[in-house]
């Protein structure tokens, strides 16, 4: 009995410690095994059949990781943690990581399809020649609303104004976004660090804060869906899911302009496979990868030669594929770096407001 | 004499506040509306859809190596450290080792998690599997020592002296005595070991490298970009399993004692 029992648990520490060891050993020799490309990005934004597709290509393995906010991934990565090939940052991050030194530039020679990039969205893009960053994924903050509840609506950021939908209003709980809609409705920018112009922009945002039911960032698509809401100021790819459930909500762009943010495709400078990473941007935007890859996420891949390939519903969205009047007045959102401050007193003025 | 209402109705707002979310989260689970603002009728569907999605299941499986690995080791080593900390206690050594064991409690995650990215780097050690179970028996090692060192305080030690008199070696009041007496401290610190390591999102995030994405970490990702539902579904196999997990070790538990009684 205890040398039953004995042999019980030194099995089960031994049986730990053993595991524990063959935790550690991949560790040893990755560098020896097959092409493996791993991808640091956020859930469920590439389409698994189109990562199978890769990887028989390539006769390679891709492994995805995923993060939840620029600013962890960045915090994790500066802070030394490696490993990473291809990471998928927003632009105002990838500024910031470029000024880090934490990306290396692209070989385009070896990502022919960057000739496929939309040029009018290149025109707003902050890598405009595409030197270290290529765009990945692109969404629109507009209006979205409820077409039999909403009457004569109009495309402008006015629409926060209107007393009639008084309570059943939401915009962003975010800095940038909001105040950042209010200085369009100006006609000033939407990177602006004027302190004048930010003075005005909040008086605006303060106006329509009286309009509102909240400030928020999540329940606003459920909100919209069971009709709780009937104006929301959010995300041209979220609402596009939301949409699918109900068929009433509408999503415009403001006439005045907005922002347009996009994902990033980077290659960090400790990068083990960086062939491979350009191999792979490369084949996101093929023309049918990219369209089919925007009928999975619902975001759109500023890719002009797979446009006409994607699902008729998002081509046929003037929310969505703006004119290129309307895109010109758009931007995206830049870093603002020490400027920051002048936003975030603003914005603490409006969120104490009553 | 009339009773007082107020801890009945104490009792009932603390199981309604600690069971409700989980309710409404199994009856989203089914469903069929991706928002759960609005029912849509019953679906099995975010069950059907999560049986296609492979990464969710490597997360899961990550998870469920680590867990275990780390309830494991974290018991045998937090164990013997309450074990140092009873028998020595009051000594100069044992009191700076309380310190240390106590200060992981302390100490805020998000705190932990750089420090412990930071030595890892600064090891050159390759983050993975590997660091992420390091640092999970890190923080486990604190909890499991301090319940077991509750279930030591009120010990009695002259059990032990009174087997050993008899000639039991040490091995023997080992495995006859102390472990039996020891066993509700060692499962509940067991139990927490896995839970906190099931459930760590922030060291978690920090020291885990490429390919070893946990459920948590998935998780977080999703809510910002992903299918909820999917989080829903999930989350009620989790429950079904972790209930059933405590069901059978509540069990085991009784059958041990009347083992016990007759023996």
């Amino acid at each position: 009995m205890n040398h039953h029992s004995k042999a019980t648990v030194g099995s089960a520490v031994g049986l730990a410690l053993a595991v524990a060891v063959l935790l550690l050993a991949p560790a040893g020799c990755a560098n020896k095994a097959a092409a493996v490309l791993h991808v640091y990005t956020w859930a469920d934004y590439i389409k698994p059949e189109l990562i199978a597709r890769f990887e028989a290509e390539n006769a390679c393995k891709v492994i995805i990781d995923t993060f939840d906010s620029n600013e962890a991934m960045y915090a994790k990565l500066k802070a030394g943690a490696t490993g990473y090939d291809l990471i998928t940052p927003t632009s105002y991050m990838v500024s910031l990581m470029l000024a880090q030194g934490m990306i290396q530039p692209l070989d385009k020679t070896l990502i022919p399809n960057a000739a496929y990039i939309d040029p009018d969205y290149l025109k707003i893009a902050i890598d405009k020649t595409m030197d270290h960053s290529m765009p990945y994924m692109i969404t629109n903050t507009g209006i979205a609303y409820l077409k039999s509840k909403v009457k004569n609506f109009e495309p402008s950021w006015a629409m926060f104004d209107r007393q009639d939908l008084k309570g059943r209003v939401v915009m962003l709980n975010d800095m940038r976004e909001t105040i950042g809609a209010a200085l369009k409705f100006l006609g000033y920018s939407l990177n602006t660090t004027n302190e004048e112009e930010l003075r005005k922009a909040g008086n605006v945002v303060l106006r329509w804060k009286r309009n509102l039911a909240k400030f928020e960032n999540e329940q606003y698509k459920s909100g919209i869906a069971s009709g709780e809401f009937l104006l929301v100021h959010g995300y041209s790819g979220d609402i596009l899911q939301v949409r699918k459930e109900n068929a009433d909500i509408a999503f415009a762009m403001p006439r005045e302009g907005g922002t347009i943010s996009c994902d990033d495709l980077v290659i960090p400078k400790a990068a083990r496979a960086a062939a491979l990473a350009h191999a792979f941007i490369n084949f996101l935007h093929d023309p049918k990868v990219a369209a089919e890859n925007t009928d999975f996420t619902q975001y759109v891949c500023p890719n002009a030669a797979a446009y006409p390939l994607m699902n008729e519903a998002i081509k046929n969205d003037p929310g969505v594929f703006l004119s290129s009047e309307l895109k010109a007045k758009c931007e995206i959102l830049a870093d603002l770096g020490a400027d920051n401050a002048k936003w975030v007193k603003v914005w603490d003025e409006i969120k104490a407001a009553k | 004499m009339k009773r007082s209402r107020f801890p009945l109705i104490v009792t009932a707002a603390v199981l309604l506040f600690f069971y409700l979310p989980i309710f409404i989260l199994i009856v989203n689970s089914f469903n069929a509306s991706r928002f759960s603002s609005s029912w849509q009728g019953f679906s099995f569907k975010w069950y059907a859809q999560l049986l296609h999605e492979p990464e969710i299941w490597l997360a899961a499986r990550n998870t469920l190596v680590i867990a275990v690995l780390v309830t494991i080791v974290s018991l045998v080593l937090g164990t013997t450290s309450a074990l140092a900390l009873h028998r020595f206690a009051g000594s100069r050594l044992q009191r700076a080792h309380f310190t240390l064991i106590y200060t992981p409690l302390v100490v805020p995650e998000i705190l932990m998690g750089i420090s412990l990215l930071m030595a890892f780097v600064a090891a050159g050690v390759r983050l993975g599997l590997a660091t992420i179970f390091l640092a999970h028996v890190t923080f486990c090692i604190s909890y499991v020592a301090l319940v077991v060192l509750g279930r030591l305080q009120d010990f009695d030690f002259s059990v032990i002296e009174a087997a050993q008199d008899l000639g039991a070696g040490w091995w023997t009041t080992a495995r006859k005595i102390l472990l039996p007496m020891l066993a509700p401290g060692l499962a509940a610190g067991g139990l927490l070991a896995f839970t906190l390591s099931l459930d760590d999102f922030v060291i978690t995030f920090f020291v885990a490298g490429p390919g070893s994405t946990t459920l948590p970490i998935r998780v977080y990702s999703m809510i910002k970009h992903g299918a909820t539902p999917l989080i829903n579904a999930l989350s009620t196999i989790l429950l079904v399993l972790t209930f059933t997990i405590v069901i059978i070790s509540q069990r085991l538990n009784r059958t041990k004692f009347l083992e016990g009684g007759t023996g």
